[in-house]
């Protein structure tokens, strides 16, 4: 292989990539904001709806999860502002997209983490005079979000991951900023090679963090849901 | 909403829908049948004592499980070609980096099926006079595939979702199909609506099967 390696000429654009890496993770950051909450909205009502509420959102919730988030993107970017006549900027259009996206998965785990929760605790409650809504408030869900954590903190690196899509709708995360300057620079290999090592020193560190917290919480003996 | 739906454009197109579906379901099958052959030595290698196999199939899997799908298919596509010594087209870039990725994926499911299976099992076959790889063959493998088939249901099941990112690299697969009738047609409402409906149809039943075949395996114990 005769290929004259050159970082130099990308290095000199490294601020460029931190750019987009900062946009990346403010995009994750507010997909988290919005997703998580609306998640759990979603899994009570799987959870505790009567039927009109149970199987739409039950719906919804696969619609999400088995539809590839390029589909959803290019829905909520190019048909979405037509049919709501709105204008919606590669931003918004990303944020909107995977907080949607991330709620469906993070409803789930959610859901697992609720039902992971041995009946008697219920009971228990019950017994004391809750109400059911009392119950998950105060006793279920504090001992469930718990387990729920590791499961919580990949569903979020994976969504870190799947951000890199926003570059198609031309937001300037990281992978997109490194595109730029491949072409500007001609040098896609060092380009692309410096951009996957980014990503991979800031998802790797989070993946070790979360191995860590799981054998931890195992040593503990605190079960976790998936 | 007053909006006038118009689906004929999509019927006009339906041809190149088509072949979009077709070049959607060669790829997945070739980057499952691929990474499914070669999961398994990468995670037994991760099994090795020595460092020499054990380390680089480590720093493999957790290479490839911690970048994104996305940045890997870009990198094969316009990184790699800069130094291969063959030619690389959308296909093959695309393939390249879902295939080691599913490998990634596969490998860590063949680990721990394997490492599912109670260590008597291996004594046991040690007992009778095996080898390693007659244990490994004749006793773990059978029975530790048997508790891996939804974990690869769902790996299939991600990899044809991961094939529309083929798209941003022009692939002709059914997303890039879809994008290329919505700037034909100026119709990307239906065609994305469309688009997401037949991604749906395509995943959802097998998803659901898999949740089902789950829940009885749990149930059986």
């Amino acid at each position: 292989m005769g290929y004259d390696w050159d970082f130099a000429v990308v290095l000199r654009d490294f601020d460029l990539l931190l750019l987009g890496l900062l946009n990346t993770l403010k995009v994750t950051g507010l997909a988290l904001l919005f997703g998580v909450p609306l998640g759990l909205v979603l899994a009570l009502c799987r959870l505790y709806g009567n039927a009109l509420i149970r199987w739409p959102v039950g719906l919804v919730i696969e619609f999400l999860r088995t539809t590839p988030p390029i589909a959803q993107l290019f829905w909520f970017f190019f048909a979405l502002p037509i049919l709501a006549g709105v204008e919606i900027n590669p931003f918004e259009a990303a944020v909107l997209t995977f907080s949607l996206q991330s709620s469906a998965f993070f409803a789930e785990v959610f859901r697992g983490g609720i039902q992971s929760i041995e009946r008697g605790q219920w009971e228990a409650a019950k017994a004391i005079g809750m109400t059911r809504n009392r119950a998950l408030r105060r006793v279920i869900l504090p001992q469930a979000v718990k387990r729920m954590i590791p499961a919580f903190l990949e569903r979020a690196i994976e969504l870190m991951k799947t951000t890199t899509l926003v570059g198609t709708i031309s937001y300037a995360d990281l992978l997109f900023r490194a595109n730029q300057i491949a072409q500007s620079t001609y040098r896609a290999l060092e380009v692309f090679t410096i951009a996957a090592a980014i990503y991979f020193v800031v998802i790797f560190a989070c993946s070790l963090g979360v191995r860590l917290l799981e054998t931890r919480m195992a040593r503990s003996g605190e079960s976790t849901a998936r | 909403m007053d909006y006038a739906w118009d689906f004929s454009a999509i019927v006009q197109y339906r041809g190149l829908l088509l072949v979009g579906l077709l070049n959607t379901f060669k790829l997945a099958a070739v980057c499952l049948v691929l990474g499914l052959a070669f999961g398994l030595p990468v995670g037994l290698m991760r099994y090795a004592r020595s460092p020499w196999l054990n380390w680089p199939a480590t720093a493999f899997v957790e290479v490839f499980r911690n970048t994104p799908v996305l940045v890997q298919i870009m990198w094969f596509f316009f990184a790699f070609p800069i130094i291969s010594p063959f030619d690389i087209n959308a296909f093959t870039a695309a393939a390249l980096g879902l295939t080691l990725n599913t490998v990634a994926f596969s490998s860590e499911i063949y680990r721990a099926g394997i490492q599912s299976i109670a260590k008597g099992q291996w004594e046991a076959g040690k007992a009778l006079g095996m080898t390693g790889k007659q244990q490994l063959t004749r006793v773990i493998l059978p029975q530790a595939l048997r508790r891996m088939i939804p974990a690869f249901m769902n790996r299939a099941i991600e990899l044809v979702k991961m094939t529309s990112l083929a798209s941003v690299i022009a692939y002709g697969e059914l997303m890039h199909q879809a994008k290329t009738i919505s700037t034909i047609a100026f119709n990307p409402i239906e065609m994305y609506t469309v688009v997401a409906l037949i991604f749906f149809a395509l995943i959802a039943p097998p998803a659901l099967a898999v949740q089902r075949y789950e829940k009885s395996l749990e149930r059986r114990g």
